[in-house]
């Protein structure tokens, strides 16, 4: 009798170490899976005919797609911004829950007060209507607005509000609602930094449902500025001034989701509005899903296997890999369908153009030379996913400019080796140094496996030349941002070079202006200006490049707007404070019942900007089944 | 009993002032700003608003002074309010944890001992012969693999191939204890696998010991089973030294879960101590650690007063 217990015993250990055995050979088999369907994405977009059959049962799977729209130029070999328009036949059901998987939990969901990136602007879109919203021609036009004018300088805009709206407490919005709210956002953590960049001096209601915005310079693109956090979120200005802290446990808005629960780092959880004033084409009142939980998985993996095996039914990501992983599935029959996009946020990293020798033009550029973005893109597992970067638009933007793209140094080791040496040996080289002597860099990246093996691309293509001693450091995030800030020292920061991503699919005012302002005080106050932008990260100032970009906020103007941002474009082509690895490429990777994303309208009918860096419009989202 | 208690009552103070020290200097030291964290990149483009929020949390005063004013009031029980999620008291988010990370916990250690204890058993008598070398080998294995490739492969496993369990987040007891099984099990087991291996390594050697005893010789030659006399008379004593590692243990999956409980999307302690850290919440870091030292200091100490209750030779001494 004990004998057999002991065979069970074995037995049991041995099919163990059997299903461990298994799992071990499938990894060695998913990873040259990875490296095979790699390629053929890469080559999916050439319309070779052998993929065509391919391609066609892919679309099979995914969703009807009825008219395609294209956000800006097209590119190849890339994850393609798609936006579509819902066919009129196709029925849309209401009813039904879901569970989202977003990258990390929010901070808060005050959208005035806490700092907001993609997981949050998943969720708090739910809660509070936008005064504006993005189009998909990168343009903007009303939500809770219907209308927004400027006087003819832009100093002055009258936006009308629209009627009939409620909050989820049911107090009415009004034009004194958004000046009631202005008071609170003076105030707030993250709204006053946009406040004072947006130009905006003061709110006042000039009829019931008429709002005044005066601005203390012009602003031609201050919509943008309505249509996010932390300025653009309608949310019940007494309950927020009355208690913030109690305001973040119960939130208010007039959104199409009212709030339930939150169990902070497991799950948020909204409820259908059933009085949302916005119905459908076909006149069905909007939402469509009764109820979405929202649930912070930071682990990549998990979140991915999380919708494989219906635990929820979204994940959300920013990451190249897991896209990569989520096309894997899918091709291997998985019922899931990508919402994929390519985003102008970019990678890449910055020199400090304030440190030695990346002061000088010639260092900069050597370096970029030498920079083999095919190479990082592999080791980041982009390839095949992401667009190495040119500029601080991605192909698909309306921004993009071909002048610019053609502007950007290309990969070339030999010029890059040929351009540093003429700094090398230069006598009145700025780092101090003897002539012939070395250039030296602190690489610096957080410790993401990924970064760290495109910073080991980087450092090893570098060091190759001869003429770099390059030092690999590896800081975690907060570091790594105060490294950049340097608030102890006027904002230099202690940074030489180092990885970073820049540029957002805002309004291209709303961020790059910012992003290079004058960048100390002394710079900012020789030029007559009013302070330091911290957010200069790579300390980079041309007072040319600075008048063009103030210069496209006092024009609506689309061409001429692009004309001013493709000068900066070419401009940074020529002066290079940042060099670039790819586009972010995002997704939003759901089961096939799910669909709606990339379809969702505003108000007057135009159709939005889909599912731009993976956030979810939840509103117009409908379940098949 | 009273003299021995009131020694350990001071090295528990003593303990946790050392605690709070260090850890207060290592988290304040880190490079990384709060005030930063908070206000995000909309923020912080306005250096006097960067500058307000860093005198409101008072960053800018000197150390000792920073480090006083916790201590202060963290001896009168507060411990003070979360910078990043504000208006939630440190208190609040530990509460709302520990019963999350203590279940995690409890499971693994009993999952651990159930497995082990047999294992153990089981090798010292077979002492040499392949069930021992069996279950040393399961052991090395379970001991040599990482808690989050476990949990891992679970995940794959169960959830996904299999589509038993849900793969991530937490279901809390107010759901049913079903639901809460659920999403307990997997990360639960993945922890207790590596204790196991430790616990079993411990009982068998222990046995092996305790079966040369004199007395077990005598049982034998009364003619008393095996089984009785592993059980009943040998695993008592060599429960011993299994019930002190299994309390220090305890301790340290209170705060030695943040991989599994980040792995899973647990909301517990160490889930939310990684996502203090990123935002460098020193508030949250400083009170959870404190938290978990305290937890483990008066373990320890339970677990050497039960000695001293179990066995009347130390009792003597």
């Amino acid at each position: 009798m004990r004998k057999q217990q002991l065979f069970r015993l074995l037995a049991l250990l041995l099919t163990f170490a059997l299903v461990a055995a298994a799992c071990g050979g499938s990894d060695d088999e998913s990873a040259k899976e990875t490296d095979d369907s790699a390629e053929v994405d890469s080559g999916s977009t050439d319309s070779e005919p052998e993929e065509e059959e391919e391609a066609e049962a892919e679309e099979e799977a995914a969703p009807e797609k009825d008219e395609v729209v294209a956000a800006g130029t097209e590119a190849e070999g890339d994850v393609d911004t798609e936006v579509e328009a819902t066919d009129e036949d196709t029925t849309r059901l209401s009813g039904g829950e879901i569970a989202v998987g977003l990258e990390a939990e929010l901070v808060g969901l005050r959208p005035w007060e806490d700092t907001c990136g993609s997981p949050c602007m998943n969720v708090l879109p739910t809660l509070y209507d936008k005064l504006m919203e993005s189009t998909v021609d990168g343009t903007y036009e009303g939500w809770l607005y219907t209308s927004i004018e400027s006087n003819d300088d832009f100093t002055l805009w009258v936006a009308q509000l629209r009627e009939g709206v409620s909050f989820h407490d049911g107090s009415a919005l009004t034009a004194q609602t958004i000046v009631d709210m202005f008071p609170v956002q003076q105030v707030g953590a993250t709204s006053q930094g946009q406040i004072a960049a947006s130009n905006l001096g003061n709110v006042e209601a000039t009829g019931d449902f008429e709002v005044t915005y005066t601005m203390t310079q012009p602003n031609s693109a201050f919509p943008a500025y309505l249509s996010r956090a932390p300025l653009g979120m309608v949310f019940e200005p007494a309950a927020a001034a009355a208690d913030i802290d109690a305001f973040n446990e119960n939130p208010v808005g007039t959104g199409p989701f009212m709030f339930v629960s939150r169990d902070l780092d497991n799950e948020t959880i909204v409820e259908r509005n059933p009085d949302y004033w916005m119905s459908d084409s076909d006149g069905t009142q909007l939402p469509y899903l009764d109820q979405i939980s929202f649930r912070p998985i930071p682990d990549e993996g998990t979140r991915l296997d999380a919708v494989l095996s219906g635990t929820t039914d979204v994940a959300h990501t920013l990451r190249q890999g897991t896209i990569r992983d989520g096309r894997n599935a899918r091709d291997d029959g998985a019922d899931i369908f990508l919402f994929e996009f390519q985003g102008n946020n970019v990678g890449g990293g910055m020199f400090n153009m304030l440190v030695p020798p990346f002061d000088d033009v010639r260092v900069r550029r050597g370096l970029t030379l030498m920079n083999s973005q095919e190479n990082v893109i592999e080791a980041l597992g982009g390839t095949g996913i992401s667009l190495p970067g040119t500029q601080w638009f991605s192909p698909d933007s309306v921004w993009y400019s071909e002048k610019a793209a053609a502007a950007w140094p290309q990969f070339d080791f030999d010029a890059g080796v040929a351009t540093l040496q003429e700094y090398i040996d230069d006598p009145a080289r700025s780092d101090g140094k003897a002539p012939g002597e070395r250039i030296a860099t602190e690489l610096s990246c957080p410790p993401d496996p990924t970064l760290i093996a495109a910073m080991q691309v980087l450092e090893q293509t570098w060091s190759a030349s001869g003429l770099v001693d390059v030092e690999l450091t590896n800081y975690d995030q907060q570091t790594h941002i105060g490294y950049a800030l340097g608030g102890d020292n006027g904002f230099v920061g202690s940074h030489t070079t180092h990885c970073w991503r820049v540029a957002n699919d805002e309004d291209p005012s709303t961020w790059l202006t910012p992003a290079l302002s004058a960048p100390t005080a002394e710079i900012a106050e020789a030029a007559g200006l009013p302070g330091p932008s911290p957010i200069n990260w790579s300390n980079y100032w041309n007072p040319e490049v600075f008048e063009n970009l103030v210069a496209a906020t006092r024009t609506d103007v689309f061409e001429e707007r692009y004309v001013l941002y493709e000068k900066v474009m070419v401009q940074l082509a020529e002066d290079l404070p940042v060099w670039f690895s790819g586009h972010t490429a995002t997704a939003l990777i759901v089961n096939d019942q799910l669909t709606g994303l990339a379809s969702w309208e505003l108000p007057n009918g135009t159709l939005g900007a889909g599912h731009a860096n993976a956030e979810g419009r939840w509103g117009q989202a409908w379940l098949d089944n | 009993m009273a003299k021995l208690l009131a020694a350990r009552f001071v090295r528990l103070l003593a303990t946790l002032f050392a605690v709070t020290l260090v850890s207060f200097f290592m988290v304040v030291l880190l490079p990384g700003d709060p005030a930063v964290a908070i206000l995000g990149q909309d923020g912080v483009q306005n250096p006097e608003l960067l500058q307000q929020v860093q005198d409101e949390l008072g960053l800018n005063d000197p150390l000792p002074v920073r480090y006083g004013r916790w201590l202060g009031s963290a001896v009168q029980g507060d411990l003070g309010d979360s910078y990043t999620n504000r208006g939630q008291s440190v208190a609040d988010t530990i509460r709302d944890r520990v019963p999350v990370t203590a279940q995690l916990a409890a499971m693994a250690i009993l999952i651990a001992v159930i497995l082990a204890v047999p294992m153990g058993v089981i090798g010292a008598y077979k002492q040499g012969r392949w069930p021992d070398k069996a279950t040393s080998a399961s052991a090395q294995v379970a001991l040599s693999v990482p808690n989050f490739i476990t949990g891992i492969f679970f995940i794959w496993l169960f959830a996904v191939k299999l589509n038993l369990l849900p793969a991530s987040n937490w279901n809390r007891m107010s759901n049913g204890l079903g639901a809460n099984l659920k999403t307990a099990i997997m990360p639960a087991t993945a922890l207790a696998l590596t204790q196991m291996a430790i616990f079993s390594r411990l009982v068998r050697s222990d046995m092996i010991a305790t079966l040369q005893e004199n007395y077990i010789l005598a049982a034998r030659a009364k003619g008393m089973s095996d089984r009785f006399i592993l059980f009943r008379h040998a695993l008592r004593p060599s429960s011993l030294s299994l019930m002190t590692i299994v309390g220090i243990n305890f301790g340290a999956l209170l705060g030695g879960t943040v991989v599994i409980e980040t792995l899973f999307a647990i909301p517990g302690l160490g889930f939310r101590l990684i996502n203090a850290i990123s935002q460098r919440d020193i508030q949250v870091i400083q009170g959870i650690t404190v938290f978990i030292a305290v937890v483990y200091v008066v373990i320890n100490t339970i677990v050497d007063l039960l000695y001293i209750a179990i066995d009347p030779r130390i009792r003597r001494k």
